[in-house]
């Protein structure tokens, strides 16, 4: 698909820069989701084109705008939700009650 | 559905899960062919870039059979082909911002391009 | 716009770090409790590709085909064998292909799609690598990224850029430095790079670990 995430040729989107300070990961959220990544991949709950076509589906601002890990978290919880894994609404009541015991 | 156990974990990252199969194919392309990248522009997932659609490049290398994402990814099957490495000139894919003796290696599939002439 | 060295530029404004936070925890604890994923074994995960795997393992390999003559002409050939033949393989390293730079080309290795990278030799990507500003310049201005990684190449020299589109992962074997004749494998690896491996950058100069 002709997505945001064919970036290869495009202006504008700023100067490289390096970090060199750089962690791998910079939140605990980030090493879980890469975590949770590779259970779901290995569990056998999709495969890396359909992770990857998850990602492209991402509204482009939201893809331009978000972190790498955050791509990663669009992609596995869409690709769990549409197949059936686990619900939509599921995953909005379990947010509500983690955010009111925290 | 198997669960990923901690005692699999260290088979599964030292083993991965490779995308070359070992299927008979014909190659549509031997290195050396000039070709075409088709102009395609499917709403599904695809590993062709927009910028090499229309551009002819040159088969540097075949890598074998591999699976093809733009199938898996719909659950279509693997649609086993040969993968090649294929070499473009800078100027061919960016125009007079390239410098001619720079070049772009991808890798296509047999599927996505179309055997062509070149002076 | 003020650029941080974030992803792209600094979200957090737009996403308040507790709500993913909130969505990752809420993905986890359902999965565990309908029994699909054994929290043990992401804690194995995440601590192979923290703290275990990374740019040394390339390194190796690089320090190993400038002594070994025969080696290297095995890795050229065929990268995945001659890497495994040092214990180096599997996920995002399946099928591996090293790609040598030589007085004529300079190699330099992108994903302009993602973020593909050859993970059992070089670890996880830099935050740059997987960024929209190198996957997007890489491929059309190469020599002005190249130079802001301060790589400066004479005209004449070859810039090829690899975008691995595909299931292939790239490694670029770069140029051994000048004055490094009778130096061990372990004093040559010191002078290898992450950058140098992806060819945002050159060996170290011999002198710089001297």
């Amino acid at each position: 698909m002709n997505s945001i995430h064919d970036l290869g040729g495009m202006h504008g989107l700023g100067p490289v820069l390096q970090d060199p300070n750089e962690v791998l990961f910079r939140h605990d959220w980030e090493r879980r989701i890469f975590g949770l990544f590779f259970a779901a991949f290995g569990g056998g709950h999709f495969n890396i084109d359909e992770f990857r076509h998850a990602v492209e589906r991402m509204e482009p601002v939201h893809y331009l705008t978000s972190s790498y890990y955050e791509h990663w978290v669009h992609g596995i919880e869409s690709l769990l939700i549409a197949k059936g894994v686990i619900g939509q609404d599921e995953l909005a009541a379990r947010m509500l009650s983690l955010k009111g015991a925290a | 559905m198997p669960v990923l156990t901690e005692e699999f974990v260290p088979i599964l990252v030292k083993t991965g899960a490779s995308a070359r199969v070992d299927v008979a194919r014909t190659a549509r392309f031997r290195v050396g062919d000039w070709v075409r990248v088709k102009n395609i522009n499917p709403t599904t997932h695809t590993r062709m870039p927009r910028y090499v659609r229309g551009k002819l490049g040159c088969i540097k290398r075949d890598h074998g059979v591999f699976i093809t994402p733009d199938a898996v990814a719909h659950g279509l099957g693997e649609h086993p082909q040969h993968l090649y490495s294929v070499s473009f000139s800078a100027t061919e894919l960016w125009g007079d911002v390239a410098l001619a003796q720079d070049s772009l290696r991808i890798d296509l599939w047999d599927d996505y391009m179309e055997l062509a002439e070149h002076e | 716009m003020k650029h941080t060295p974030t992803d792209y530029h600094d979200h957090e404004h737009t996403e308040p770090p507790s709500d993913i936070e909130l969505r990752v925890k809420a993905l986890e604890s359902i999965l565990q409790e309908k029994q699909l994923i054994d929290p043990a074994a992401l804690d194995a995960l995440i601590d192979i590709y923290e703290h275990k795997v990374g740019p040394r393992n390339g390194a190796q390999v690089v320090a190993k085909a400038w002594s070994d003559p025969q080696y290297k002409q095995r890795l050229l050939q065929d990268a995945t064998a001659a890497i495994a033949e040092l214990g180096f393989g599997g996920v995002q390293g399946e099928d591996m292909l090293v790609v040598e730079n030589t007085a004529a080309v300079h190699n330099v290795v992108v994903c302009t799609l993602c973020s593909c990278y050859p993970w059992p030799t070089l670890g996880l990507p830099p935050i740059w690598y997987k960024s929209a500003p190198y996957r997007s310049r890489i491929v059309i201005e190469p020599r002005s990224v190249l130079a802001e990684f301060g790589v400066t190449l004479a005209p004449s020299k070859e810039v090829r850029v690899w975008d691995s589109n595909a299931e292939l992962r790239y490694l670029v074997l770069p140029e051994r430095p000048v004055d490094t004749e009778g130096w061990s494998e372990a004093q040559l690896m010191k002078l290898v790079t992450r950058n140098a491996m992806i060819g945002t950058g050159l060996a170290l100069p011999a002198g710089d670990i001297r």
